[in-house]
């Protein structure tokens, strides 16, 4: 057991190692540039309102993107990592060198994902990093905004109407910026993406090129977000469809994972309470399909001929 | 023996994946379903749905695939779009584009608040001083169309957001300045002032409202109440603005001819 376990984290830190040397880190600099960019391009934009509605939307227009942007960073570093790993093993023939070493075919395929989670979370800690600071540049900025906007009244402070506008814009400032919930949000973006990297690893153990890992994973990845609408489909209206379209979104309803319920971050963005018990619900359901899209794929390439 | 072989292990691979599929696929729809059901009380939790609301998200194919990027496409047309319309003042056109950015994301305030205020602001001013309609009567008509067309925001908003204070001030101040219906600003500004985040001033604005719809039963009764919400020892504590309420209880107390034993202040 613990000699597997030593077998799987050498395939896994090797994994990652490779990853980084793949200039996925100079891609990873251009979104932070690109993020801590947006909010000064949003200032530009979005002016003529008034103080308190423009730090607000400067706020949530710097979350958003911040988040979209770890979003789709993300899916692209996953789905390329991860489409090329076992056609370049073959390509190389690295996978017959390690394959003859006393090593499983599922430790070299479980070293491989975990290897491609590293690297995610690598990625999605740096890009969380540069994010924190876009929004606390974001904070600064609205805070200035607030002091120009309400303490521009001579004796401002004798006037306790005044007074207490200017600490509620504060306040309000502090719990937009400041939120614990954007940790919740980053932990279900980071799961959405590791899931994304278990469906490519599936596709990946039979496909023959990655060219068809990456499109068949971006088609399964577009499809889930659509599968919750196919599942209430089938569920309510099954029986008064053809066998053949009823075959099809069944299918899509029993396989393909339900990715639009990851956009729940989008509520927790707009400032919008989601409590942790939904999203550790929602991350044992993410695991459990990961175990299972591992049992597949290890089932898989355990009869592949290579 | 070798040529069944590979037959028999594609037999053994296909069960075994039947098995694990088959196993995981009930299951795997019924955690869904939980899972769904808590994000719809989530997102519309104390909402009503609209059939307008309900028309829009039936559009599920567009917004299931921007679905993970449906909130920078929102903040994208809202800054860029909604913006270029607001300065080209093609009010239509800019009015399609808040309706969109609130359809992709109805669960985001600022959207139904800034939005509401370009149509009932910008949009009705334009048009109530458009010097391209020389008739009066039509100028103040388009004006009315477009706070109303804000005000519908306003309220779509309330229903979606019901717990953002800004929103039911605005609405408020919506009533109170464009349509002057003083009895309508009350009723949203005490629903403001009663949620969480919003400034304390407003607490006092409902009373102001009945005075100035000419109420004055209801600007007592307002103020009264505000006065009688304060502990002991907040109404020991010299305050402008406690002063104010005092007044105008007292005031008021001489015009409705209130008797002495009924009266917040006898003396």
């Amino acid at each position: 057991m613990m000699t597997s376990l030593y077998r799987i984290t050498v395939i896994g830190r090797n994994t990652l190692t490779e990853a980084v040397r793949q200039k996925v880190l100079s891609v990873l600099l251009i979104f932070a540039l690109v993020l801590v960019g947006s909010s000064v391009l949003v200032s530009e934009i979005a002016g003529g309102l008034d103080a308190s509605s423009l730090f607000e939307q400067q706020i949530k227009f710097v979350k958003d993107f911040g988040c979209g942007a770890i979003g789709l960073f993300g899916f692209a570093i996953a789905l390329l990592s991860t489409a090329q790993l076992i056609p370049q093993e073959l390509h190389n023939r690295t996978i017959y060198t390690i394959l003859a070493k006393p090593v499983r075919r599922s430790e070299f395929l479980l070293g491989k994902f975990f290897g491609i989670v590293l690297l995610l979370a690598l990625c999605v800690a740096l890009m969380s990093l540069a994010f924190a600071a876009a929004l606390y540049w974001q904070e600064q900025l609205g805070l200035a905004a607030v002091d120009a906007a309400d303490t521009q009244i001579p004796n401002w402070q004798q006037n306790p109407t005044l007074v207490s506008q200017y600490h509620n814009d504060v306040a309000q400032i502090y719990q937009q910026v400041r939120d614990p919930q954007l940790i919740e949000a980053i932990l279900l973006l980071f799961m959405k993406l590791v899931m994304t990297t278990g469906i490519a690893l599936l596709i990946s153990t039979f496909a023959s090129s990655s060219i068809f890992t990456i499109v068949t994973t971006f088609m399964i990845y577009l499809i889930g977000h659509m599968e919750s609408t196919a599942r209430e489909f089938w569920l309510a209206r099954g029986a008064e469809m053809s066998i053949w379209q009823s075959g099809l979104v069944g299918f899509i309803s029993l396989l393909i994972p339900d990715m639009n319920s990851f956009t729940i971050v989008d509520e927790i963005l707009a400032g919008n309470h989601v409590p942790w018990s939904h999203a550790l619900n929602l991350l044992g359901y993410a695991n459990a399909y990961l175990i299972v899209l591992l049992a597949v794929s290890i089932i898989i390439f355990d009869y592949r001929e290579l | 023996m070798n040529a069944t072989l590979p037959l028999r292990q594609r037999l053994r691979r296909a069960l075994l994946l039947a098995a694990i599929l088959g196993l995981w696929a009930p299951f795997k729809i019924l955690w869904e379903q939980e899972i769904g059901r808590e994000q719809d009380f989530l997102r519309y939790h104390g909402t009503v749905m609209t059939r307008q609301l309900r028309d829009d998200l039936g559009q599920g194919l567009t917004i299931g695939v921007l679905s993970g990027m449906r909130n920078v496409v929102a903040d994208l047309i809202f800054v860029v779009n909604v913006t270029i319309a607001w300065e080209n003042e093609e009010w239509f056109r800019m009015g399609s584009y808040i309706n969109l950015c609130t359809v992709l994301q109805p669960r985001a305030p600022v959207f139904w608040d800034v939005g509401g205020w370009q149509l009932a602001w910008n949009a009705s001013v334009a048009a109530a001083h458009d010097p391209r309609q020389p008739n009066e009567l039509r100028r103040i008509k388009a004006s009315r169309f477009w706070v109303d067309k804000g005000l519908d925001v306003y309220k779509r908003g309330i229903e979606n957001n019901p717990n953002y204070w800004r929103l039911w001030a605005d609405t408020g101040l919506l009533y109170q300045q464009r349509l002057k219906d003083y009895r309508n600003a009350a009723y949203y500004y005490q629903k403001a002032s009663e949620l969480p985040n919003a400034p304390v001033f407003y607490e006092r604005f409902p009373a102001i409202m009945y005075e100035d719809a000419g109420d004055d039963q209801a600007a007592y009764a307002a103020w009264k109440a505000l006065w009688l919400r304060l502990t002991p020892e907040q109404k020991e504590k010299k305050e402008h603005w406690k002063e104010k309420i005092k007044a105008s209880i007292r005031r008021l107390e001489q015009k409705l001819s209130i008797p002495k034993e009924k009266r917040v202040f006898p003396n």
